[in-house]
């Protein structure tokens, strides 16, 4: 039976445990005024008193008590959640790539990884997770559960994985939107290698469901700087016919600028649509990822 | 093209080096499982093209690279179609221009300096094994060693021992000697450089220079010839161009005008110029004069001598101008002490004028039949034949036969004795001669003292016009050399209306060429004067009177001094000229001198210098050649005496000017030379010609150039294309 140190390292479940903890701070605004839950609509309920420190959120003092104590206490509130997660994991040929400054981790095990993280959070936030893998059809579809032995599942699922074949996020996510009724939030972990405009067609698909986007894309740090210096043959991941002779450094600017291009026309995208796109790069600790990640979540709402 | 070190050109095959890369790189490449393809792929397609090109431009340049470094290192040499070993010895021949315009001094030293720095230059920069030798043109050309030297060391330190200031240059005479010394050379490589000032004056009279081009080719390896101009134009200059004096025979104790004309070259006038005389190197009066603009003066000075024999007198200008050696000229004089003459008169008359000798004695000594205050260099004594005998022979310097019938064989004997030791005698023709005993006694078949026998009467005596006139021509002899100055007489005017003619002067003349001579000839060709030399003695016979009977001579002006002349040259033996132009020989016949005697010459630049004499037929000679210079030359003979000799030359070179630019362009055309303005510049042209012009620089430019368009072509072709 699969179990989550199968994914995530004793240092990795660690952090999540901050993670967590950190998470929960979120959630029950335990850090300071500024932090708020980032989900409306969630239903909240009195937890106690704390007293008021400077950069409290006035609007939290309770007036009341202070009425009767003089003295300045702000309330707190336990968070009760009705999240609904489904991360759509990429499993295509082109997330296999392993770089050299990658420790050995290829850009599907970081997303696996990743998504491992992600799921243990959530289901220790009581939130429902799901799963979506897929390449160039939708893999396997495991709707959200709250359950926390749906960790398994899920786990179990991902270590089934195998990056093979091309992308179509597009056609992928048309299908999926059919599928994931409820509203909830979507979190993407891809290259995000595909067609940008039929990306963000699907994407806006998703949005017009009122799901909330999250997209962590997957970099290995070769592909942001292309550090190749000899005559190099370049095999395509998806298909294996595809392979060029070239020498890279007469490639790199022009690739770079390619790169550039490809990334302002996603982070353009998403903006347009709302979507919170998160670069990651397989050799920066993923765990350190989503903590920023969340980090970043937190200061946006 | 050659290389100076041929074995680094063969670095050039490292051009393999990056070829060789790059075909490793296309072989040994890496290979990379690629996720972005999406992204690789579009910029491969985009700019697969180009990538192509781009490749093939960064290939050859960086073959090229080191092809430009390994020809950088070889230091290639641009040649011409004739490529010569670099330090292969040389032929070669500097003629240098030594003449006394070489003395003008300019800012930073005069020409001659600058000239010999320039040769010693040349000379320094031959090869090991080259021979050289230097023509040095001033007077007469002249070589610095009498062989081509290999050591070009000890040929500079002759050379900068060298001074200017000789006569004129003879540029023709010294290429000339410059082909033939080239003639006698060994090497391959043959080169003249002729370093001069220029002046026109030295080059004009060359005529048609490609004369000189001509048998520069003729040459079996025609010489590379430069010419290297030194010295910059002058004006000024002042100059003592000419000394006048009479030509004739000069006594002691006569007056005598000697004119100096001085010049000034400059456009300026100048002023004070104080011109001094000196005699024996004694000044003896002085004059101050103002020169215009170029212009001349001549400046009088009367003089006279007090001792007989050699002396001289010298006018020089003191002048502030850049060429001081030209202010100066001198004269030699032979001053003579009383000349003797015996005048045997065939046909006295009582009446004046009516006998043989009348004329001749009076023409002799004018000063004594004018009774005027003036001394007379000639001394005479008339007597009749029967009066001729062996005492008053000796006691004469000249005796003269005039229309003698003959001599009875007593006085033939003291008088071929007299003439055999040196006498001088004078036969004149008259209608009194016994003409067998000329024939058979005084000529004897050659054996006698006469040059030719008296033959048969010609001419008329009583025709109303001339019937023959004296042959104007150029005279060599010293007596008739008076007359070749038109100022001094025309000889040709005197009118002969009878004559003898002196028989078998052919024969006379080709078996004995050396003593016969004729000095004068009628326009009917008939022999006038006749010389011939007999042992130390000298006999002219004349083939009319010395009275006015057969021709009008007597009354024409120039009786005077064609008598004095003849009688002084006769009297002084055969005496070679003692003012000579530069170059030319100085000769001096030596009468009581030992065979071989030791002499020595004092010459202008102060060096004393020991000659030989020589024995040529029944005279002692002594013959000096090295007379380049002008001055004053002091041969001091065993007997204490001094003669002097002075070596002038033309003063066409005082005119400071040089040939300009264009004229120099079109003499080195017509020469078919090159020109350099340095020796520098002859070293460059000539280490061009020799190894080429050497590249190494520039192609360490193109080296560079391509490391650097390398790099910005790298740059720039890894650039942003989308």
């Amino acid at each position: 039976m699969a179990h989550v140190s199968d994914v995530l390292t004793s240092q990795d479940i660690g952090k999540f445990a901050n993670l967590q903890v950190l998470a929960r701070q979120i959630v029950e605004g335990f850090c300071n005024g500024l932090h708020r839950s980032p989900h409306k609509g969630f239903s909240v309920e009195f937890k106690e008193h704390r007293s008021y420190v400077n950069g409290d959120d006035i609007r939290t003092i309770d007036w009341k008590l202070f009425g009767k104590t003089d003295r300045l206490y702000i309330r707190e509130y336990e968070e009760e959640t009705n999240l609904r997660c489904t991360i759509l994991l990429d499993s295509s040929g082109s997330m296999s790539y392993t770089g050299s400054r990658s420790d050995g981790v290829s850009k599907h095990d970081y997303a696996v990884r990743t998504a491992a993280a992600l799921a243990y959070l959530m289901l220790h936030q009581q939130d429902s997770v799901g799963l979506v893998t897929f390449n160039d059809a939708v893999q396997k579809y495991i709707p959200p559960r709250a359950r926390p032995r749906h960790l398994r599942t899920i786990i179990d699922e991902l270590k089934r994985q195998e990056p093979e074949r091309e992308t179509e996020l597009g056609d992928v996510f048309h299908q999926m939107v059919a599928k994931i009724q409820r509203r909830g939030l979507l979190i993407i972990i891809s290259d995000l290698f595909s067609d940008v405009n039929q990306l963000m067609k699907s994407l806006a698909h998703f949005r017009h469901a009122n799901h909330e986007i999250i997209i962590f894309q997957i970099w290995d740090p070769d592909e942001l700087d292309f550090p190749f210096r000899q005559w190099t043959q370049f095999a395509s991941l998806e298909a294996a016919a595809n392979r060029h002779l070239v020498d890279p450094a007469q490639l790199r600017r022009a690739y770079l600028e390619k790169l550039e291009v490809f990334r302002e026309q996603l982070a353009k995208g998403c903006n347009r649509h709302r979507i919170s796109l998160v670069p990651m790069t397989t050799d920066q600790p993923y765990a350190d990822a989503l903590a920023a990640y969340l980090a970043l979540r937190r200061k946006s709402t | 093209m050659t290389f100076l070190n041929q074995i680094l050109a063969f670095g050039a095959a490292a051009f393999a080096i990056p070829l060789v890369i790059h075909i490793l790189n296309r072989s040994r490449f890496k290979q990379v499982e690629w996720g972005a393809m999406h992204l690789l792929e579009s910029v491969i397609k985009v700019n697969h093209r180009r990538f192509q090109i781009e490749q093939l431009l960064l290939l050859l340049i960086r073959c090229a690279i080191p092809i430009m470094l390994a020809l950088c290192l070889a230091r290639p040499v641009l040649t011409g179609a004739t490529a010569l070993e670099g330090d292969a010895p040389v032929s070669l021949v500097v003629v240098l221009d030594t003449s006394y315009s070489m003395d003008t001094i300019d800012t930073s030293g005069t020409r001659f300096e600058h000239a010999v720095e320039a040769a010693c230059d040349i000379i320094e920069s031959t090869g090991r094994g080259s021979e050289i030798n230097v023509i040095m043109t001033g007077g007469k050309p002249t070589l610095l060693f009498d062989q081509p030297l290999f050591d070009s060391a000890a040929l500079v330190r002759r050379l900068r021992q060298q001074q200017a200031g000789l006569g004129a240059s003879d540029m023709q005479g010294a290429i000339d000697e410059a082909l033939a010394t080239m003639a006698g050379m060994t090497q391959a490589r043959r080169e003249l450089v002729i370093i001069s000032d220029f002046q026109p004056a030295d080059w004009s009279q060359i005529g048609d220079e490609s004369s000189i081009r001509q048998q520069l080719e003729t040459l079996s390896i025609t010489p590379v010839l430069t010419l290297l101009p030194v010295g910059s134009p002058v004006n000024e200059n002042v100059t003592v161009d000419a000394i006048n004096f009479p030509q004739r025979a000069i006594g002691v104790g006569q007056q005598v005008d000697v004119r100096g004309t001085v010049r000034n070259h400059g456009l300026a006038p100048v002023e004070k110029v104080r011109v001094v005389m000196r005699v024996d190197g004694e000044e003896v009066d002085v004059s101050q004069i103002t020169l215009g603009a170029n212009s001349s003066t001549q400046v009088l000075f009367p003089c006279s001598f007090e001792t007989a024999g050699s002396h001289t007198i010298e006018i020089s200008a003191s002048a502030d101008d850049p060429l001081i050696t030209d202010n100066r000229m001198a004269a030699a004089f032979n001053i003579w002490d009383t000349i003797t003459v015996l005048l045997v008169d065939g046909d006295p008359s009582g009446q004046p004028l009516k006998g043989e000798t009348d004329f001749l004695s009076i023409a002799l000594t004018p000063f004594t039949f004018g009774r005027v205050r003036l001394t007379d260099l000639v001394e005479t004594q008339t007597v009749n034949p029967t009066e001729v005998n062996e005492e008053l022979l000796q006691s004469s310097r000249v005796v003269v036969l005039a229309n003698v019938a003959k001599l009875d064989d007593k006085q033939l004997t003291a008088l071929t004795a007299y003439v055999e030791q040196g006498g001088a005698l004078l036969v004149t023709a008259g209608d009194r001669l016994d003409l067998n005993w000329y024939r058979e006694r005084l000529f004897a078949d050659g054996a006698g003292l006469l040059p030719a026998p008296f033959g048969a009467m010609l001419g008329q005596i009583d025709g109303e016009r001339a019937t023959a006139r004296i042959v104007a021509e150029r005279f060599d002899h010293p007596t008739l050399e008076f007359f070749n100055t038109p100022a001094n007489g025309d000889l040709s005017k005197a009118e002969f209306r009878r004559w003898m003619k002196l028989e078998q002067i052919e024969q006379s003349a080709t078996q004995d060429d050396e003593t016969n001579s004729v000095l004068a000839r009628l326009d009917t060709g008939d022999p006038l004067l006749l010389e011939r030399r007999v042992e130390q003695g000298v006999v002219i016979q004349l083939a009319t009177t010395c009275d006015a009977d057969w021709n009008d001579l007597p009354l024409r002006p120039f009786y005077v001094p064609l008598m004095q002349q003849l009688v002084t040259t006769m009297a002084s033996g055969l005496m070679p000229p003692r003012n000579i132009a530069t170059g030319d020989q100085a000769v001096a016949i030596l009468s009581g001198t030992e065979p071989g005697s030791t002499l020595s010459m004092l010459t202008p630049d102060g060096s004393r210098r020991t000659l030989q004499t020589v024995t040529e037929g029944n005279a002692e000679l002594a013959r000096f050649d090295r007379t380049q210079r002008p001055g004053i030359y002091a041969m001091s003979l065993p007997s204490t005496e001094t003669i002097h000799f002075v070596a002038e030359t033309s003063r066409s070179e005082s005119d400071l000017a040089t040939l300009n630019d264009t004229s120099l362009k079109s003499l080195s055309e017509s020469l078919g030379s090159s020109m350099v303005k340095s020796s520098d510049e002859y070293l460059r042209q000539d280490q061009l010609r020799r190894h080429g012009q050497e590249i190494w620089r520039y192609v360490l430019v193109g080296f560079l150039s391509l490391m650097v368009l390398e790099l910005v072509l790298q740059q720039r072709f890894s650039g942003v294309r989308v």
